[in-house]
């Protein structure tokens, strides 16, 4: 099947904005803190027998120690398989017997274990929830089957640009701070690492302070708190408070990291500097100002590049956002011939934003867009738990989700032009990662900055490790 | 054209669905991924919104839209809040009334559209493998064709195949529209007929003649390509997707490769540690037979034969000794939770109804499908693994990883 446009890419940029709009009702929740520290969110919701649950853990791939990139993830992957007294096979035929799902794993900022089952099974399901926060058995066998694994998945990826752009963006970007240490690891990272390092990381990283549970779906909350509060009171503490990366610092100049992929026939490319934290009080405007610039089909960059110019399928400005501040990005893809073009209509894009702002019939538009598309994202028992594990993650309430609309619809222009002159980087500082055919594009990509250059089937951190960051510095530019 | 509205008030939000029973089934070679390309050129003007003001109208007034092309259908989405909802009739029929085609608009999605298939197959190897399995598995049908169009078609297409394709197919007549969403059917129905009614009718789209004749024996597709990976997919003839059978055979592909607990991931990934994954799929479920897909990325230092191997002794398996009753159990049990999934949200029952009103003859099976699942037998699958899963039956394509000289 063949489609239109790049929906999925939405999701990455969707993610950072929850809000809410007039007419959406949240279903009423319930908040308890237990003794030791863990937060719970339950809500009713009874239009269809399922049951959603979101857990997010303090501490992902940030808590990563360096050399050991991946311990996190594989961690989290290894939850599932063996817990309490099952065995990986014995979670398996569980969840799948039941028709249920079950995720595991780490992101950057957080450890996670996410699931829907139906209604009639919660009792079976709630158990294998706590076996798997509380009770991992880490099997050897399991972490030398995973590991091997996620060896390969890596390696895997790399056949398609659009799995690994982002990796070797964060990792050329944020060099030595944790928010450049690829979640899921390296090649050579991974292959270091050993189960008592996974053992080590549970234990300095999980416990009931760090967790945030949120449950929605067809139950009785009253019951549902005696049933978790039976299984999570006595979870202790973390020995340590989670880790809290110091926030990153804005790249000053340019350079290039370009990433050889022989048989390419086009350029993906990853353009970007220093953003905004989650938190940051211009979160609305800046909202509206990435909507209009690269947040939908018609924006401003996916008009130059795709709409008129006809140089890619699909371009996008990325800004996920952190505790601390995220990158910001423009993201786009072209054949190798129209590589040089395509990055300077991009680049002609960001100037005049940064230059002109963006005008005001332009901005209502990206206003009503956003309230619009706003509601069918807090639709499902799965979407409300996620929302509001993430809010409470983030410090924030479930207020902030149901007032984001009218703050949206009272954004002014001023703001967003204010906004855009203080987030936006200018085009003397940019990170650019290309991945493409370097023989064919190296000379012509040159001119953005000094070149780094790594071959795709090296480890993705082999030449970008701290401290070797920098291309200026290195003898990567070989012509 | 047929209008089936759901009424659902959770959000003050309608999904939109317009089927066109078109598709690269409906194509012949020089024009191989007209459909897909006409899709695009859907959004590209009309009589009242010129190029670029169906797009810029809709996301203004807070709506977001796509569309898919697939072998057999073309539709299009909208998503909207409800006070919209007579501008969004108006945009869509305004496209279907009075389409125009403006050449340069031609020549610029022409280069989108291999730009999209640049990224979705060229550059993708596990795309690249299925484009070449499906294009031998189907010899004579036009299923044989990739949705997105041979390279040299995209390249060739004319204004005249894109006014020939929309007289034929674009016509109300040949769509069905879905809504779901917060709306009054009979407001809906009024604007259907004062916005669609008056758009006449065309005659019969010509019909799909070609048969596939029956496959008398293995067929072999290799890929030598630059890569870190080696991937393998089967694929076996099956049904369309109103055979009696599409639920035995859902069932089936289920207990192959749905969840670390089927077969092939039990055998595969963590048995034999052979592969990275296995998914499987029936592709397309279309209006006429399909294929059973199995795909398996294989683990980079293992052989694609030893993966081979191993997933062809657990085919056989199934076929000898047939399903467990748990296995028979959790299969029904993954369909009755996916049912229940597709109902949570207003999109996913746009889609839905959308699927079983065009491919299955009528939306109402959707809410007899738990039942349908429920009545399988063991023997039932059991009988269509012997007959699917047969070696005569089957087409195996290998992608095989070369390193580039550069890459040395």
């Amino acid at each position: 099947m063949t489609g239109r446009s790049i929906a999925a890419m939405a999701l990455a940029t969707a993610l950072a904005a929850p809000a809410s709009a007039p007419g959406i009702n949240l279903p009423p929740s319930r908040e308890v803190r237990l003794q030791n520290g863990a937060f719970v969110i339950l809500a009713e919701k009874h239009d269809v027998p399922l049951i959603a649950f979101y857990a997010l853990l303090r501490g992902g791939g940030v808590g990563d120690p360096a050399g050991k990139e991946g311990v996190a993830a594989l961690t989290g992957e290894l939850l599932r398989k063996g817990a309490g007294k099952r065995s990986a096979q014995d979670i398996a035929a569980l969840v799948d017997g039941l028709g249920a799902t079950l995720g595991t794993g780490a992101g950057l900022e957080a450890s996670y274990a996410y699931g829907e089952f139906m209604a009639r099974d919660q009792a079976v399901m709630l158990d294998l929830l706590a076996d798997i926060l509380l009770r991992p058995t880490f099997p050897a066998d399991e972490f030398d089957k995973v590991k091997e694994q996620s060896i390969d998945a890596l390696r895997a990826a790399k056949d398609d640009p659009r799995n690994v752009i982002r990796d070797y963006a964060s990792a050329f970007f944020y060099g030595n701070h944790p928010y450049g240490r690829p979640v899921d690891g390296d090649e050579a990272t991974l292959r270091g690492l050993t189960r008592q390092d996974v053992v080590d990381f549970f234990r300095a990283n999980y416990g009931g302070d760090r967790l945030i549970l949120s449950v929605v779906g067809d139950f009785s909350a009253a019951a549902m708190e005696a049933k978790l509060r039976g299984k999570f009171s006595d979870w202790p503490k973390a020995p340590s408070a989670a880790p809290g990366p110091p926030a990153p610092a804005r790249v000053s100049g340019r350079r290039v990291l370009l990433v050889d992929k022989p048989d390419a026939t086009q350029t993906y490319f990853w353009i970007g500097n220093l953003g905004v934290a989650r938190g940051d009080p211009d979160r609305v405007p800046l909202d509206v100002a990435n909507t209009a610039y690269g947040g939908r089909y018609t924006s401003i960059l996916n008009t130059a590049l795709r709409i008129q110019g006809g140089l890619t399928y699909g371009a996008r400005w990325l800004a996920p956002r952190y505790m601390q501040a995220g990158s910001v990005a423009i993201y786009s893809y072209t054949k190798t011939e129209t590589t040089v073009k395509a990055i300077d209509v991009a680049l002609e894009t960001l100037s005049q934003v940064r230059r002109a702002g963006i005008d005001s019939l332009t901005l209502a538009s990206a206003k009503t867009y956003i309230r619009g598309q706003f509601p069918p994202r807090l639709e499902t028992e799965d979407q409300i738990a996620g929302a509001l594990a993430d809010v409470t993650f983030y410090g924030q309430t479930r207020e902030e989700l149901e007032g984001y609309a009218p703050k949206v619809a009272a954004a002014r222009s001023e703001d967003v032009t204010r906004v855009v002159q203080r987030v936006y980087p200018p085009l003397e500082d940019l990170t650019f990662v290309l991945v493409g055919d370097a023989a064919k594009i190296r000379a012509a990509v040159r001119k953005y900055g000094p070149l780094t250059d790594v071959k795709i089937a090296e480890p993705l951190l082999s030449r970008l490790r701290p401290g070797a960051r920098d291309g200026r510095h290195r003898g990567g530019d070989r012509g | 054209m047929k209008v089936i509205v759901w009424p659902d008030h959770d959000i003050p939000n309608v999904a939109m669905y317009t089927w066109f029973r078109v598709g690269s089934r409906n194509e012949r070679p020089g024009i191989t991924g007209l459909s897909h390309f006409f899709e695009h050129m859907m959004f590209n003007g009309s009589q009242h919104y010129p190029s670029g003001e169906f797009d810029r109208v809709m996301e203004q007034n807070g709506g977001s839209n796509n569309a898919f092309t697939s072998e057999d259908v073309t539709a299009y989405q909208d998503w909207f809040p409800k006070d919209i909802l007579e501008l969004v009739f108006r945009l869509e029929s305004d496209r279907i009334c009075c389409l125009s085609f403006d050449p340069k608009m031609v020549e610029s999605e022409r280069q989108v559209v291999y730009s999209e298939r640049r990224t979705s197959v060229d550059n993708d190897n596990a795309s690249l493998l299925d484009e070449q399995v499906q294009a031998a598995a189907y010899v004579a049908h036009p299923y044989h064709n990739p949705v997105i169009g041979w390279p040299s078609d995209i390249e060739r297409w004319t204004i005249d195949d894109l006014r020939d394709y929309f007289k034929i197919h674009y016509a109300p007549n040949n769509a069905t529209m879905i809504l779901v969403g917060d709306v009054a059917p009979e407001e809906v129905f009024r604007l259907a007929e004062q916005y669609f009614g008056p758009i006449p009718a065309q005659p019969e789209p010509p019909g799909v003649r070609t048969q596939e004749p029956p496959q008398l024996g293995e067929r072999r597709v290799s890929i030598r390509k630059f890569g870190q990976t080696p991937l393998l997919e089967l694929a076996f003839h099956t049904g369309a997707a109103d055979d009696p059978q599409a639920e035995a055979r859902d069932l089936l592909v289920d207990i192959l490769t749905s969840g670390e607990s089927s077969r092939l991931y039990r055998r595969l990934v963590d048995q034999d540690r052979l592969a990275v994954d296995v998914s499987g799929s029936v592709s397309p479920e279309g209006f006429d037979p399909g294929l059973i897909k199995l795909s398996v990325t294989v683990a980079p230092d293992k052989g694609p034969e030893a993966a081979e191997a191993a997933l062809l002794d657990e085919l056989s398996r199934l076929a000898r000794s047939g399903p467990s009753a748990a296995e028979v159990r959790k299969a029904k049990n993954t369909q009755l939770a996916a049912h229940w999934r597709h109902m949570k949200t207003i999109n996913e029952k746009a889609e839905r109804l959308g699927t079983y009103e065009v491919f299955r003859g009528d939306y109402r099976k959707l809410f007899t499908a738990p039942d349908r699942y429920d009545r399988v037998t063991r023997s039932e699958i059991q009988a269509l693994a012997r007959k699917t899963l047969d070696a005569k039956n089957r087409t195996v394509g290998m992608l095989i990883p070369e390193k580039s000289e550069t890459s040395q």
